[in-house]
């Protein structure tokens, strides 16, 4: 077999990506940048319309949802001065344990 | 009876909830795309494991900006791979760029016709490739990779470059016969 074509075959029945899952740590940054990434073209969809459209909310966020507080409050990213993106962004297999908290669910449990 | 909803549905209406700044929306975009993004990155990157993090996470942000023009014609994961491809390219012509190639054409290294002892045998062959591409010097690794598993001709990778396409081809030339040295003279090694 002609050199050039062995290697063409070789690519072909050799792909070489592992089943290794991206680390956690990873997920969690690229969330966070995602979501300042949204902050600078306008604010984040409001509490009730991401619950109205089928997403649950974690405790936090459903406490502010049901709070009296204008649109800014419901709008408010609370991640940012929350423990479990501190954790996430930082420990691999992070101990958190939230329902419906983003940085519990991209550990790789 | 309403059809199911296929996967390019389901896909093109996340990708409405990302572009409304749902913030569980976006969270369920890196689920549903970070591992297929990050395996097929850190295959194209090993053994240089430190840019993947960063290409990563230039993908997810590429992906962010252009997923207005994301039309729903295929899954969500494919279209972010396709992002990741030219984005392994860009890192892979930087690579070579840095790289000082010969640009003098003149040796020319023989080929010899594999024979064969040097067949594909499939039950050793992705994990000896891994391995041997993973112990080959950067610049053999990168020109085999982008010329057989991206698929880019010399001409095209010479261009990209800016480099001739005699250097590319000999670049590729002594990439082929490293590469098949190790194959040929410590397989089992390379499967350990």
């Amino acid at each position: 077999m002609n050199e050039e074509l062995w290697f063409a075959q070789l690519a072909d029945e050799t792909p070489l990506e592992t089943a290794i899952p991206a680390p956690s740590c990873l997920k969690s940054l690229v969330y966070s940048h995602l979501i300042s990434e949204a902050e600078t073209e306008g604010p984040l969809l409001p509490l009730p319309e991401t619950k109205a459209a089928g997403r649950g909310l974690c405790v936090f966020e459903h406490l502010i949802e049901i709070l009296p507080v204008g649109a800014p409050l419901q709008n408010f990213q609370y991640c940012k001065i929350c423990h479990a993106r501190v954790l996430g962004e930082r420990v691999e297999q992070a101990p958190i344990f939230w329902p419906c908290c983003p940085y519990s669910e991209f550990q790789n449990r | 009876m309403p059809s199911p909803a296929t996967t390019q549905d389901t896909d093109w209406a996340l990708a409405q909830a990302v572009l409304a700044r749902d913030r569980k929306a976006i969270a369920e975009f890196v689920m549903l795309c970070s591992d297929p993004l990050y395996r097929y990155i850190r295959s194209r990157l090993q053994p240089r494991l430190e840019f993947v993090d960063d290409l990563v996470q230039d993908v997810f942000l590429t992906a962010w900006r252009s997923l207005p023009q994301y039309r729903g014609q295929s899954p969500l994961k494919s279209w972010l791979l396709g992002i990741a491809r030219h984005k392994v390219e860009d890192h892979y012509r930087d690579r070579l760029r840095d790289l000082a190639v010969p640009d003098d054409a003149t040796e020319t290294i023989p080929e010899p016709a594999p024979g064969a002892d040097f067949a594909l045998d499939q039950a050793r062959s992705a994990a000896a490739t891994a391995a041997i591409l993973a112990a080959l010097p950067e610049p053999y690794r990168v020109v085999l990779l982008w010329r057989y598993w991206e698929q880019r001709s010399a001409e095209e990778m010479a261009t990209l470059t800016g480099k001739t396409p005699k250097a590319i081809e000999r670049l590729l030339s002594r990439a082929r016969q490293e590469f098949r040295q190790q194959w040929l003279t410590k397989p089992q090694e390379a499967t350990r």
